[in-house]
């Protein structure tokens, strides 16, 4: 725990990414696009700002290490088919939006996707100390504020009785 | 801060050694500790203080920070007993800490009503189960129910359809959540009864602890306020200042002591914090240690004097596993709710409690009006706060979703029996083990066809109650066979024939006479749900049968 609270700290106060503990730049180049269309950043942050490569690359290098060969399998599976539908193009990271979305769609049902948007989700909305949730960023998505104190009345509906 | 505590060497022969520390092991400690009897309670999990809980949802639901690992602790399923089971396919999750599940409940708080304890009486029997009345009626349970209220600190106030009590709820109801606002404007509309819901949280200050602060982190977390009544903090410390009673953590009984030639028990067996086998001797043994680990740990007991099991001559250890049924449907409107406030549920009805042979099966049940939700769970979508079947879950819908959801949406919950099923069991698994080389609990159950259609029943009226109550948007979360659950009732039913029943009604086991256990596992009928506040009334009265045997030598 302790651990990877310092990392959170740190890689949030560095101006570039930290050197990556368990993945390849380009791993983490894809993993960074796939949570980014996973909770895309529009008017306010998404995954990517939340810090979600950071979050998976720590977990990947401590709690979820286990998990690690099913990730970087699938990542492999995923390339390969974006290779074999456009053989010109390169890896995830560098495909126009459009056929990232409809990639991530053709996998969408498959233990690999479903474990990406897990830590992707994890990585956005969990406690900050776990490595992600930069800035409370996912939390501002909800409109959740995590003061843990609070007074009647709790909402509108109850206010006006 | 805990005091100097009492310590008993593990070769002194206590009075009581009592398994588990929950919900019923820190009343049947402090009701036997204050009699006058020393007591050591072995709980298997470990002793955080209030100011140690944390509102980490990703630890505590993820990574079992207070409940079984199933990692350390694996469990087998299958829904019935002639399938394999499989590891990880279905989970009974129970709280491992000093104080146990009533350290991490919601803390709803329903008695039983009359019906529950007779229902078989009125009903005639269901072929094919084994619905049965219990052996004592609510009103010898009464009095208990109100010493528990009372003692432990339960706010409410009664409803139109609540059985007759002695005294009145000791603190008022928590105040109203906008959930609880609307639901009573479309309950109303409808022709129920909407009520507050009776919750074992203080609603203001009691006994020298704070109320509720209104955290919004009551389901599955420990209160650092101590504002809801959890044993770790009421009856233990009452129990540990008597001098006669130490509470042991880390401490995982993996069985009960027997003498071959009487047939008593003379102790436990446990495994203490560093995996050391240690032996307490005791001259009578009380379990608690809730309706999965109670059956697991008689089933492990087995002897050549007992070979099925200790305190199993009827072969019901381990079966008629209930759960109560858990339905849902959810609920988005126009303006803010911020239901991720406060308490789960501030309202409820009773109108479909009893059964309705005109339904065409048999079930009964309540609706509150709750969010179980926390800002992870709920856009992980699930248990904890889906958005619907149909609802998007990822990218910029997903998000925007989320966005316009979380504060604006709450669900009802409809709460049912279960009915009894002898192949829905926890026994043990024969091969897999966990992590102390115990075998790892298996557990089988299939939901009997009329526990499924009395959620269905109550979905449709929860969905009634939402569009009358002005919801934008309305969905159903599909009523599943159950696979998983945290109600752990039935497993060792208390009964006066020794053949069909495992305890008689003063939760002394029929086989073995200074052997008793009080718990989820007592329970003849499921009740309508929220089982703490029944397992709490029984453990009041147990502890006071249980310190009377003892004291006129009946043991």
């Amino acid at each position: 725990m302790r651990a990877s609270l310092l990392h959170a700290v740190r890689a949030a106060a560095s101006p570039a990414p930290p050197p990556w503990q368990v993945l390849t730049p380009e791993e983490a180049a894809d993993l960074d696009a796939i949570a980014a269309q996973i909770i895309p950043t529009d008017d306010l942050p998404g995954a990517r700002e939340a810090g979600a490569v950071q979050f998976i690359d720590h977990a990947l290098a401590t709690w979820a290490a286990d998990q690690r060969p099913a990730l970087m399998g699938g990542l492999r599976d995923l390339n390969r088919e974006a290779s074999r539908r456009w053989p010109e193009s390169g890896r995830f990271a560098t495909l126009p939006a459009e056929r990232q979305v409809s990639l991530l769609q053709a996998v969408e049902g498959t233990p690999f996707f479903q474990g990406i948007r897990f830590a992707t989700v994890a990585a956005t909305f969990a406690d900050p100390s776990w490595g992600g949730n930069r800035a409370k960023a996912g939390w501002r998505i909800l409109g959740f504020e995590d003061r843990f104190l609070w007074q009647a009345p709790f909402g509108d509906y109850d206010a006006e009785g | 801060m805990p005091q100097a505590s009492t310590r008993f060497r593990t070769d002194e022969q206590v009075d009581f050694v009592v398994v588990g520390s929950g919900a019923a092991g820190g009343i049947v400690a402090k009701e036997l500790a204050t009699r006058g009897l020393k007591v050591v309670v072995l709980e298997q999990g470990p002793r955080i203080e209030p100011q140690q809980f944390e509102h980490d949802e990703f630890k505590y639901f993820f990574r079992s920070a207070i409940t079984n690992n199933p990692a350390l602790q694996p469990q087998t399923f299958a829904p019935t007993p002639n399938q394999d089971a499989k590891r990880g396919a279905g989970m009974l999750l129970y709280a491992r800490l000093v104080g146990g599940g009533s350290v991490h409940f919601t803390a709803n708080y329903w008695r039983f009503h009359e019906v529950d304890f007779a229902e078989a009486t009125k009903l005639g029997p269901i072929s094919g189960t084994g619905f049965a009345d219990w052996p004592i009626t609510y009103a010898e349970l009464e009095p208990y129910y109100t010493k528990a209220e009372w003692e432990l600190g339960v706010s409410g106030t009664p409803g139109p359809f609540d059985p007759p009590r002695s005294r009145p709820y000791p603190l008022p109801p928590l105040p109203v959540k906008a959930s609880g606002v609307l639901f009573e404007r479309g309950a109303k509309q409808l022709g129920f009864h909407p009520q507050p819901t009776p919750l074992a949280i203080l609603s203001q200050p009691y006994q020298g602890r704070n109320g509720c602060q209104h955290c919004g982190f009551c389901l599955g977390f420990g209160c650092e306020h101590r504002a809801k009544s959890s044993t770790l903090y009421t009856v233990i410390p009452v129990a540990e200042a008597t001098g006669r009673c130490e509470i042991r953590p880390n401490s995982y009984v993996r069985a009960v002591d027997v003498d071959p030639r009487s047939g008593r028990a003379t102790g436990v067996i446990y495994f203490d914090a560093n995996k050391v086998e240690q032996r307490q001797r005791a001259r009578a043994v009380v379990l608690c240690a809730n309706g999965a680990e109670t059956p697991r740990l008689l089933l492990m007991s087995q002897s050549s004097r007992y070979p099925q099991g200790l305190a199993n001559s009827s072969g019901l250890v381990g079966k008629y596993l209930m759960f109560n049924g858990y339905c849902s449907v959810g609920g988005t409107f126009e303006r803010l709710l911020n239901e991720w406030k406060s308490v789960a549920a501030s309202r409820m009805i009773l109108d479909f409690y009893e059964a309705d042979p005109a339904r065409g099966f048999y079930g009964g049940g309540g609706i509150d009006a709750r969010f179980p939700g926390y800002p992870f769970g709920f856009a992980l979508g699930g248990i904890f706060g889906s958005l619907g079947p149909d609802a998007p879950t990822w990218g910029p819908a997903y998000k925007q979703l989320l966005r316009d959801s979380f504060s604006r949406t709450m669900y009802l919950a409809g709460h049912t029996t279960s009915l009894p099923l002898a192949t829905n069991a926890v026994s043990l698994d024969p091969t897999l083990k966990d992590a102390w080389g115990l075998p790892a609990l298996r557990f089988t159950y299939q939901d009997h066809p009329d526990d499924l259609a009395m959620q269905r029943f109550l979905q449709s009226k929860s969905q009634q109650i939402l569009d009358a109550a002005g919801a934008r948007r309305t969905w159903l979360e599909p009523v599943q066979p159950s696979t998983f659950s945290v109600h752990l009732l039935g497993t060792c039913r208390m009964g006066t024939d020794r053949r069909t029943s495992v305890i008689d009604p003063t939760h002394r086991t029929h086989d073995v006479p200074n052997l008793f256990l009080c718990d989820g596992s007592s329970f003849v009928t499921s009740g309508r749900g929220q089982p703490t506040c029944t397992i709490q009334a029984l453990a009041y009265r147990a502890g006071e049968r249980i310190a009377d045997f003892a004291r006129r030598g009946e043991i």
